[in-house]
């Protein structure tokens, strides 16, 4: 299992030095009829941040503006496990986490509980 | 007979050693240390608190179930698990989050090791993994001392709760256990915190409390001054004690206790 999480991270280091950006740390929850994304992102301008929604993907990418990393930009790409409603995406940027909170789309009919 | 326990325990921990490199003479030492846990909050704290106090390095740790690597810093080369000291203050910082199967080993071993000090005290630094952080200016700082006294004493300060119930995973919940069985005054400080971010702002909030139980001066505004660039540079740490942290069950920590006993 520790060889399949350090080949992981390699590529992924990897990947990152060769295109340019850098994978944030992040959490994707599910909480009743809402899917919530959370991305560590510092050193970002909130103006920056061109976030797009679809029906079942959430895309993030920002500037990343600090002389430490080599690296350009960030980059997120996160397919979603249920559909979404993407006209309700909230997103707030604070101290250096992006929060997005989108409503999952909800069909089918009601039953009555006898 | 719990010195023959102790002994009897002791029995397959010796692939692990602390090495003075400096013999550290006296008594009364206060040790805190720093070990990568929830948010980096610890390890953010002790390396924080160890440079602007000026320590210097006196020794190491070696484990044998650590892996295989130095650090270079300026040129030098350092082991991973570093002891550092200042008059009678001693810090144990890592560059590594500990491997789940030597946590108790090496929790035993370097309570050993304080033991033989005569500590007047032992500080366990870390975050309380909190889900809304994002929505909290300040985070809380809690304490949890191996007696009920020591706890009552620790949450005089200004500010601060006492953690009252719940779990501690890892490598900060076996030094204290060992605390409390050794007899050594031992506490837990933890400031709520991201789980799986590095989080500066309540690495900041540790320092302020230590440095008034500790009565010495140490100004927070560099490490929040530098919160984005410690953020980017911790990254890859963060990463790498996440999967750790999954070993012990770390988890738990968002769990309530049962009811009774």
């Amino acid at each position: 299992m520790q060889q399949v999480e350090e080949e992981f991270i390699r590529r992924l280091k990897e990947t990152e030095e060769m295109r340019g950006c850098i994978t944030p740390l992040y959490n994707l929850y599910e909480s009743g009829d809402e899917i919530i994304l959370t991305a560590d992102m510092p050193g970002v301008n909130k103006e920056e941040i061109d976030l797009r929604v679809g029906e079942d993907y959430i895309k993030v990418e920002a500037p990343c503006r600090s002389a430490l990393r080599r690296e350009e930009k960030y980059l997120l790409h996160i397919q979603l496990p249920v559909k979404i409603d993407p006209s309700s995406v909230r997103a707030r940027y604070k101290e250096g986490v992006l929060e997005v909170v989108v409503k999952k789309k909800i069909g089918g009919v009601r039953i009555r509980v006898e | 007979m719990a010195a023959e326990l102790l002994n009897a325990m002791s029995e397959g921990y010796e692939e692990i050693r602390v090495i003075e490199t400096e013999p550290l003479e006296g008594e009364g030492f206060i040790v805190f240390e720093g070990f990568p846990d929830v948010g980096l909050v610890g390890a953010i704290a002790a390396s924080f608190m160890a440079d602007k106090l000026g320590m210097r390095e006196v020794g190491y740790i070696e484990a044998d179930a650590l892996p295989p690597i130095v650090s270079v810093r300026n040129g030098r080369i350092l082991n991973l698990v570093r002891i550092y000291r200042k008059d009678n203050l001693l810090a144990i910082l890592s560059d590594v989050p500990i491997p789940a199967s030597i946590v108790k080993p090496l929790s035993y071993k370097i309570m050993e090791w304080v033991s033989s000090k005569k500590p007047k005290l032992f500080i366990t630094l870390t975050g309380i993994p909190e889900p809304s952080r994002i929505n909290i200016e300040k985070p809380k700082v809690f304490v949890l001392g191996s007696s009920p006294e020591l706890t009552e004493e620790a949450g005089k300060i200004e500010g601060v709760e006492k953690f009252k119930d719940g779990f501690v995973a890892g490598v900060k919940g076996m030094l204290l256990l060992e605390g409390v069985k050794r007899k050594i005054n031992t506490l837990l400080v933890l400031a709520q915190s991201h789980f799986n971010y590095p989080d500066p702002g309540s690495a900041a909030e540790v320092v302020r409390y230590v440095a008034k139980l500790l009565n010495v001066e140490v100004d927070v505004k560099p490490l929040l001054e530098s919160a984005e660039e410690l953020k980017l540079r911790l990254r890859d740490l963060m990463r790498r004690t996440s999967q750790v942290m999954q070993g012990v069950q770390k988890a738990k920590e968002l769990e309530l206790p049962p009811v009774y006993l």
